[in-house]
């Protein structure tokens, strides 16, 4: 209703302390040396090693959602996508038979790619609400997750682990043991992520995901195929889902049609975190990425803090309600 | 005349359209299963859908206020109001009261946390109503923990919720009661007017004298109201309260919406199709059972039927 | 030579008909106006040329071809280039960004910024120098977004440019840029097809124009070999040939004063406006687009909840930080966007009429829809809303019947002051001619004082008793009687006085 104020020009300094990417990154700091402070061995290559483990799911769902949110949509099923992707490694892949586990991760990325076109399509080309959509898919990810795996479980072949610890393997190689013991695959996987969206950031499917996030009406007046754009968006993030998948399966060497769920929300809300805007067109991958590090160190935080595992569930609820209001009660209350 | 009949399909066309998709699922039931179509059968089935239909009036009213509104709180809501009370109520009529006082409590709280979160700090409906689904479940975890869920419905709860009349379920006379109210209040009264103008067009509700921040709030307090009660409902039919027992109700509760015709995108509204949609999915959830595809098999049903569905309606505004 | 030839195109949305039986001609070189009324189908016509909207019936050929675009990408790769009314710029991305969009070159893979940087810089030095390509879009005015726009369209080097509506947000000195600019393009051979509500601008920089109504061309006028007569031009938009003008009796306005505002301030949008204004008069705000006068209709419509401002109503004190005060104090606002702020389309007529009862303190819950319905009735044969009954979407009217609609509304109310925020933008000659006779009878009938925001400064001089011209959020004259002409309002815009 008071949309016509717009400031023309501000100094050059507040232009960058205003922006929400650098809230994030001073969060970030803040939580850092909290859970450096509360944590004994923190800087300890083990435990850093640790950490990385249990930080990239979130790291990865987060940037896909980024990418989706930022082309103007939302992935309210990427919880169920990767336990669907679970479900699907472990029912190909047979643990006597090592091959099994190339077709497994064939297989899964053709149902990657399948998985955002589904959801690009019904955003894109029906032009449904992305809410609406991804919710409907979300259950039909749900569904098949169960056909396949009705209770968590399935067979792993063994070299999987190389994507969560190589020196699990036996008879690998001592070298690739000692660098996995380093570099964690983990690590691995965001990087190639962050690979992935360099990459496509630099082209014009980068470009045009902001162009059509901020304003799909106007993109597709400059003669931009939305439809597409959001679809390579939706695809974009369920690759990167898949690479949770790959690690999920190489920790656990099982599937699970439902442990996706509780990532579905904690992603979007690092996204915002990360100062990614909601409405789309708006901020960074990359800063998912950073909004995903706050959250996973308040649930370090937490854990610390001695709050019983019960609460879990409730903290974290109330944590990305308070991660997505207070910067807005912030500028509320100064604008007052 | 022939105007009047043509506008009338325009505009009741989506009711019809779940309509025929009732008739299509009992039908077919009818000829594959056994005892799909006795009496008996259909007012169970009626009798199972009246809860996702009072879940889905939740949603509706929510959905009509605009602003991509959706309430993923409700199924929520109503789990932790049936724990809360079933201890409360433990089996007697006399302490009944305070069980609905807790409901309403409870509901207007969960519901204006939702609303003021939504409304007056403008953060995305879905986002803050799915962490407040975290937020009771998690509540309800806490609760549950290393403890038993005691208590039962008070027996009043239970005849309403549970029990029938001959052979209908007294469940749907509530049902009845509320579709009559709520279609008087959105059709004939002002508030029903200012819910589908704020729905239809915010700037324009603003600028005629409406506090648009202050209904798109209320419509969150009405939806958390109306899931707490139907969770009191809830423990009445089942008799006892656990953990998920009402979680299961938010998919259902928007399909609902949709499969009754409703535009997401706000400003209307019609309990009957909903109430419809609600039917729907019920015979398709039953229809499903009887084939052995358990939970798995409705899942994916509900997920392409919202999905097709929604592609369906889409493709009206696509033509434009 | 015929650069573009348009034959018999028709075209439906739903049941209604944008274009029946359309023709058009562009050559190369030359710039071809368009002209007609809202709804009259010229502005369909450009979407289908450039493949925005395809034809349902018809034939286009282009360079002698016969084509039929799907999309404007399609279009463009055949060098046709859309100036779009309704901007279709990013507002995330920054100038230079917005202009190469979706026409990106890339080395290998990755975009080259470089040259669409360079491409950006040249293509602005013509129309906007000063203006800075790495600026985002969000934070230009209305009018460095419409150069941009036009700079977006020309960076295409089309061989046909569609320019619809690019003027609307411009500034006279803009406007003059934009009008060299155009004319530099057609020494280069480039054709072009031109659409304004501004009379004058066709005139002046149309080879020829073609007149659409209800969907066809009525006329083509050559200004090479016929005279440029506005007044034959009107009587073909219309289809009858009244005289279009108000006849605006001497109305004596009042030394009472009904509204006075003090110290109005509202962001960096508004400064200091204080005013007073009298019974029974036609208060007029004026100035270049985008000074700050829409914040003022707003504010004093209420819409803005941290406004600071002294007012007085009849002498008594009250605040205007609601609508609904506004509007208890029988303020009424008529926006000019009618679409967005105005209607629900979607309703009927009888909801958008009853709606702004509906928040009033003390309306009965039970809505007394009888005499609602007798009111609105009355309420659509005093304005003459041309909508089979009053059950019909708003959406099926045409915009000045809509607007017409978002007017009907406050009947009811005992208006004391009537806001209109340009309440002629985008609506045809005949409902603009109807409104403007509906306002000033009301004010000749009931003593209602009125304060009129129009763009098109021919509306402040036609309709006002007095006009404030406003500069940067202030206001900076104050014209009255003679003083009223387009000449000084104009130069006061462009504060030369």
């Amino acid at each position: 209703m008071n949309k016509n104020n717009q400031n023309s020009s501000r100094p050059a300094l507040s232009n960058y302390v205003f922006r929400p990417e650098f809230s994030s990154l001073l969060i970030l700091i803040v939580m850092f040396t909290i859970t450096a402070i509360l944590q004994e061995n923190f800087f300890t290559l083990k435990s850093i090693v640790r950490n990385i483990n249990a930080f990239a799911p979130l790291i990865l769902l987060a940037m896909g959602a980024a990418v989706v949110i930022i082309s103007g949509g939302i992935d309210l099923s990427a919880g169920s996508a990767l336990s669907l992707f679970t479900c699907v490694l472990t029912t190909v892949m047979k643990k006597s038979d090592p091959i099994t586990g190339v077709y497994a991760i064939l297989v899964t990325l053709a149902v990657a790619i399948l998985v955002g076109v589904v959801n690009g399509f019904g955003i894109g080309y029906l032009r449904i609400p992305p809410v609406i959509v991804t919710f409907a898919t979300s259950y039909i990810w749900l569904g098949i997750g169960l056909f396949l795996r009705p209770t968590p479980g399935g067979e792993s072949v063994e070299w999987f682990r190389i994507f969560y610890n190589p020196g699990m393997i036996e008879g690998i190689h001592p070298y690739i043991k000692q660098f996995g013991r380093v570099i964690p695959p983990a690590l691995i996987l965001i990087l190639a992520a962050c690979l992935i969206w360099f990459i496509v950031s630099k082209t014009r499917i980068g470009r045009h995901i902001y162009a059509v996030g901020s304003n799909s009406e106007s993109a597709y007046a400059s003669g931009i195929n939305t439809a597409k754009v959001q679809m390579q968006a939706c695809i974009i993030n369920s690759i990167f889902i898949f690479l949770a998948a790959l690690f999920f399966v190489g920790q656990n060497q099982s599937g699970d049609a439902r442990m996706g769920d509780p990532l579905t929300l904690r992603a979007i809300a690092s996204a915002i975190v990360g100062g990614v805007a909601i409405s789309g067109g708006k901020g960074s991958v990359y800063f998912a990425l950073v909004g995903a590090l706050i959250l996973n160190f308040v649930n370090k935080i937490i854990f610390f803090a001695d709050i019983s595992t019960a609460y879990q569930t409730l903290v974290s609820g109330l944590i990305v309600i308070i991660a997505i209001a207070a910067p807005v009660a912030y500028t509320l209350y100064s604008k007052e | 005349m022939n105007l009047g009949i043509s506008m009338f399909f325009e505009r009741y066309k989506k009711i019809i359209v779940a309509f025929i998709l009732i008739v299509l699922l009992f039908a077919l039931g009818g000829i594959i299963v056994p005892n799909f179509l006795t009496v008996e059968q259909v007012l169970f089935t009626l009798k199972l859908a009246s809860f996702t239909a009072l879940f889905a009036l939740c949603q509706m009213i929510v959905i009509a206020a605009g602003g991509s509104g959706l309430d993923l709180s409700v199924g929520y809501a109503a789990t932790l109001t049936a724990v809360l009370t079933a201890s409360v109520m433990d089996g007697q009529n006399a302490n009944l009261g305070a069980a609905i006082l807790i409901a309403l409590a409870l509901g207007s709280a969960i519901g204006l946390a939702n609303g003021a979160l939504v409304s007056f700090l403008e953060l995305p409906p879905l986002v803050v109503t799915m962490a407040m689904a975290n937020i009771l479940q998690g509540i309800v975890n806490a609760y549950t923990a290393g403890r038993n869920i005691t208590g039962r419905p008070s027996p009043i709860l239970a005849t309403l919720a549970a029990k029938s009349t001959g052979k209908f379920p007294n469940i749907l006379f509530i049902l009845f009661t509320i579709t009559v109210l709520v279609m008087i209040v959105l059709n004939k009264t002002k508030w029903g007017t200012i819910l589908f103008g704020v729905g239809s067009n915010e700037t324009t509700a603003y600028l005629s004298g409406i506090n648009v921040k202050a209904v798109r709030c209320a419509v969150f307090v009405i939806s958390g109201i109306l899931a707490s009660l139907t969770g009191l409902l809830l423990i009445g039919n089942m008799g006892i309260a656990f953990k998920d027992m009402a979680s299961n109700y938010v998919m259902p509760s928007i399909a609902a919406v949709v499969v009754g015709g409703v535009s997401l995108t706000g400003g209307d509204g019609n309990y009957i199709g909903v109430i419809l949609g609600a039917i729907f999915l019920q015979a398709l959830t039953n229809l499903l059972i009887a084939f052995g595809l358990g939970d798995a098999g409705k899942w994916l049903a509900f997920g392409i039927v919202l999905y097709v569905l929604l592609s369906f309606y889409a493709s009206d505004r696509r033509s434009r | 030579m015929i650069v573009l030839e348009a034959i018999g195109i028709k075209k439906n949305f739903g049941g209604v008909v944008a274009l029946s039986n359309a023709n058009l001609r562009c050559y190369q070189g030359r710039i071809t106006g368009l002209l007609g009324a809202n709804g009259s189908g010229k502005s369909t016509m450009s979407k289908i040329i450039c493949g925005v909207y395809q034809a349902d019936g018809g034939e286009i050929k282009y360079k002698g071809r016969t084509v039929r675009y799907r999309s404007p990408s399609e279009a463009r790769k055949d060098g046709i280039a859309m100036v779009f009314q309704n901007l279709s710029l990013v507002a995330d991305l920054t100038v230079w960004q917005n202009i190469v969009l979706g026409k990106e070159e890339s080395n290998g893979i990755f975009l080259n910024n470089d040259s669409a940087k360079e491409l950006s810089r040249k293509i602005l030095a013509q129309l906007l120098p000063d203006l800075d390509i790495n600026k985002k879009v969000s934070q230009l005015n209305p009018g460095e977004m419409q150069i941009v726009e036009i700079a977006k369209a020309i960076s295409q080097n089309p061989q046909l440019l569609i320019l619809d509506e690019p003027t609307a947000a411009l500034e006279q000195a803009q406007v003059k840029n934009l009008f060299d600019c155009m004319r530099a393009l057609a020494k280069e051979g480039v054709a072009m097809i031109f659409t304004s509500h501004r009379l004058w601008e066709v005139m002046e920089i149309c080879d020829d124009v073609t007149i659409f109504r209800n969907g066809e061309n009525v006329a083509t006028i050559d200004f090479e070999k016929d005279e440029k007569d506005p007044e034959k031009i009107i009587s073909y938009i219309t289809g009858d040939t009244q005289k279009t003008k108000v006849e605006k009796k001497h109305v004596a306005v009042t030394d009472e004063t009904i509204l006075s505002i003090k110290n109005l301030n509202y962001g960096k949008s508004l400064k200091n406006v204080s005013f007073d204004l009298k019974k029974g008069e036609i208060l007029g705000i004026g100035g270049l687009a985008g000074q700050g006068q829409l914040e003022l209709m707003h504010a004093l419509a209420g819409a803005f909840h941290s406004l600071h401002c002294d007012a007085e109503l009849r002498g008594k004190k009250i605040k205007l930080n609601r609508p609904l005060n506004a509007i208890k104090e029988g303020i009424v606002f008529v926006p000019g966007d009618k679409q967005l702020e105005g209607l629900f389309l979607k309703r009927s007529v009888l909801f958008n009429m009853i709606f702004p009862k509906m928040g009033l303190p003390g309306h009965p819950s039970f809505i007394p829809y009888d005499e609602y319905r007798r009111e609105c009735e009355e309420i659509v044969e005093v304005l003459s809303i041309k909508t089979p009954t009053v059950d019909v979407p708003v959406e099926n009217l045409s915009g000045g019947n809509q607007q017409k609609v978002v007017v009907g509304k406050w009947l009811p109310f005992d208006i004391n002051v009537l806001l209109l925020a340009d309440p002629a933008k985008g609506i045809d000659v005949g409902a603009k001619r109807d409104l403007y006779q509906y306002i000033v009878n009301q004010v000749q009938e009931k003593n209602t004082s009125v304060i009129l925001y129009a763009s098109d400064n021919e509306e402040l001089v036609e309709y006002c008793d007095r006009v404030l011209i406003m500069y940067e959020g202030q206001i900076v004259a104050s014209l009255e009687g003679g003083d009223i002409n387009q000449d000084t309002i104009i130069a006061c815009s462009m504060r030369l006085r």
